[in-house]
């Protein structure tokens, strides 16, 4: 039941990083296209800058669940490596608990952030004017997203703790190993 | 409030919590412990402010980069033809491994990348042409670090962002120590191989024809350092539009290869995603950190408390780099960057050295860490590429480029101008 879930949230904080991405991919042409009329032709459309800083915050939120079912989160292992294999598995729940603790903080922030946009109807202090509601919702459900993701995960990792499959623990919350990392680096 | 603060980082550290939540719950302990006020509602803003910072669009910007070019299939190319241009230096290939490593550092940015790109290519040739293996894979490990230096650095808009620093100033001022290191580091070859000739290999040489021929396949990345670097340089571009215009020209240049595919682009924007968003976490868990520190007063209290030792200038900023050398063997360099700058650089500027210059002095200590044993994140890439053989190879074969380091950073000290004269004739 549990796996069925993990799985699943696999597949879709993967559909939200191709949309993130888009966005990023969307923003580096609007940019140049804005660059190249500026420069020769004189023009400015304006605003690439700050649709793009829309897309990039909208994009990051949304890839952080995929971020860390791939544990790329930078964890220092120098001591790590040399603690028993209980001491690790300790840590690793730590680890997590003390990073899902953090974007909680993060989200209820954020979640107090878009109540006062929607309720002043902010809108930025641009020539644009953007309502902020338009990229900040969008924003928020990443974030939301990311700590719901994050409990999954631990809870799984947890529950194939109590089952004894250590490696499989291991997958979920563990720190890479470099061949891991390499492998991700050269997937060519 | 001092050694709080160290207790709490050093702690959090070592039991391997991961950075974006030890920053974070290092600035929320602190509000906790010495501010009446709760700084932690100003989260929600600075998250928002700092996630959406037009200066940090180049970061995913430069990472796509070089995940498209990682795909475009131009490396290979390109170390063939940069060993027809260096391959009869005394060391060979070996100065192509530093040359190449350079020049897609320039492009790429990320030295792990750099690192697993070269040497995949590099050592096979290793047995075939009877090289000192300890050497050579010692090459592709130090060569990897170049891009930390190199503009366009990622690491050059963090340090930009936490310290307040002008990124295109720090633009200018990386380029000249960038490709003096990598000069340093292909002398450091010559002269290893002139003092023991059988450590050198084979020698490579080739006509001028065939270096003409070669050419082309260094248009590719030499291309799109033009248009990144070139654009900021002459003022056309910021350095996020600049990282703008090189991940279009990345993908023009893909599509010529023929390598521009859905499912290629798939690929690089998942490794961008994640890429991206593990940074912006530790990021924002940074700046909060750095405001935290701000309004309790640590910074201003670390800074008098360093300034009021009494020693003198050139003193501290040498126990200031001993201290950073030892750091960088334990930690990584992105985490080892974020924890240290906001701390430092308020005293470094407060004794009154430059923050420009300190920016670059600290991209090469950061380089160091990035090959000094036991944390040293390019000699396990290299020894897993390698996939045999005793650890102990790499580091033997790193370490006479920690000591090519050591001597970059006395000279940045003696002639602050190799990192300032740049930016002086800009700005």
């Amino acid at each position: 039941m549990i796996e069925k879930t993990l799985n699943q949230s696999r597949r879709l904080s993967l559909w939200l990083v191709w949309i993130g991405g888009s966005l990023i991919v969307c923003s580096a042409f609007l940019v140049t296209v804005e660059v190249f009329l500026r420069k020769f032709f004189n023009i400015s459309i304006g605003g690439a800058d700050e649709l793009s800083g829309y897309a990039f915050g909208v994009a990051t939120s949304l890839g952080l669940a995929y971020a860390l079912h791939e544990r790329a989160h930078i964890r220092v292992d120098a001591l790590y490596l040399v603690l028993p294999k209980s001491l690790q598995i300790l840590t690793n729940i730590f680890g997590i608990t003390l990073l899902i603790g953090f974007a909680g903080i993060i989200s209820w922030m954020a979640w107090g952030l878009v109540n006062d946009t929607l309720e002043f109807g902010s809108r930025s202090i641009t020539p644009m004017r953007t309502p902020l509601a338009i990229p900040q919702l969008p924003w928020l459900f990443g974030w939301l997203f990311f700590v719901l993701i994050s409990a999954v995960i631990l809870i799984t990792a947890l529950v194939r703790l109590l089952s004894g499959d250590l490696q499989g623990f291991d997958r979920l919350v563990g720190i890479k190993s470099i061949e891991d990392q390499i492998e991700d680096e050269s997937t060519l | 409030m001092l050694t709080k603060t160290l207790a709490i980082l050093i702690g959090l550290i070592a039991l391997a919590v991961p950075i974006a939540a030890t920053l974070g719950w290092l600035g929320l302990s602190l509000q906790y412990l010495e501010s009446p006020m709760p700084l932690h509602r100003a989260l929600g803003d600075i998250v928002w402010q700092t996630g959406t910072d037009f200066l940090l669009v180049a970061i995913p910007m430069f990472v796509l980069l070089g995940e498209i070019l990682l795909r475009a299939g131009i490396t290979e190319r390109m170390y063939d033809g940069i060993v027809k241009w260096l391959g009869w230096l005394p060391g060979g290939l070996m100065h192509s491994n530093i040359g190449s490593s350079a020049l897609f550092a320039a492009t790429s940015g990320s030295s792990i990348a750099t690192a697993a790109t070269i040497g995949t290519v590099a050592i096979p040739q290793i047995k075939k042409r009877g090289y000192n293996e300890s050497l050579f894979l010692g090459t592709i490990a130090a060569g990897g670090t170049l891009g930390i230096l190199i503009p366009p650095s990622i690491n050059l808009i963090l340090y930009g962002l936490l310290t307040e620093t002008s990124v295109p100033e720090l633009y200018l001022a990386g380029f000249l120590p960038g490709f003096l290191l990598a000069i340093l580091f292909m002398g450091t070859v010559i002269v290893l191989c002139l003092l023991n000739p059988k450590w050198g290999g084979q020698k490579l040489n080739a006509t001028w024809r065939e270096r003409i021929v070669a050419l082309p396949s260094l248009i590719p990345p030499l291309g799109i350092f033009i248009v990144v670097v070139g654009s900021i340089y002459a003022g056309l571009a910021t350095p996020t539009e600049a990282a703008s215009l090189g991940v279009v020209a990345a993908m023009a240049l893909a599509a010529a290869n023929g390598t521009l595919t859905l499912s290629m682009m798939r690929a690089a924007i998942e490794g961008t995603m994640r890429t991206t968003s593990m940074i912006m976490l530790i990021i924002v868990a940074a700046v909060f950190l750095n405001f935290v520190l701000s309004v309790i007063g640590l910074t201003q209290a670390l800074a008098d408390f360093v300034t009021g030792l009494g020693w003198a200038p050139m003193q501290t900023m040498i126990m200031i780099i001993v201290v950073l050398v030892l750091i960088g063997c334990f930690m990584e360099t992105l985490s080892m960057l974020l924890t240290t700058a906001p701390l430092i650089t308020p005293i470094v500027v407060a004794l009154g050295f430059d923050p420009v210059w300190f920016g670059i002095l600290l991209m090469v200590l950061l380089e160091t860490a990035l090959i000094t044993p036991p944390i040293g994140i390019n000699l396990y890439v290299v020894q897993g590429i390698r996939g045999r053989g005793e650890m102990l190879d790499v580091m033997k074969g790193a370490a006479p480029f920690v000591l090519t380091m050591f001597a970059m950073i006395v000279l940045l000290l003696i002639f602050p101008d190799i990192a300032l004269w740049m930016p002086s004739l800009f700005y």
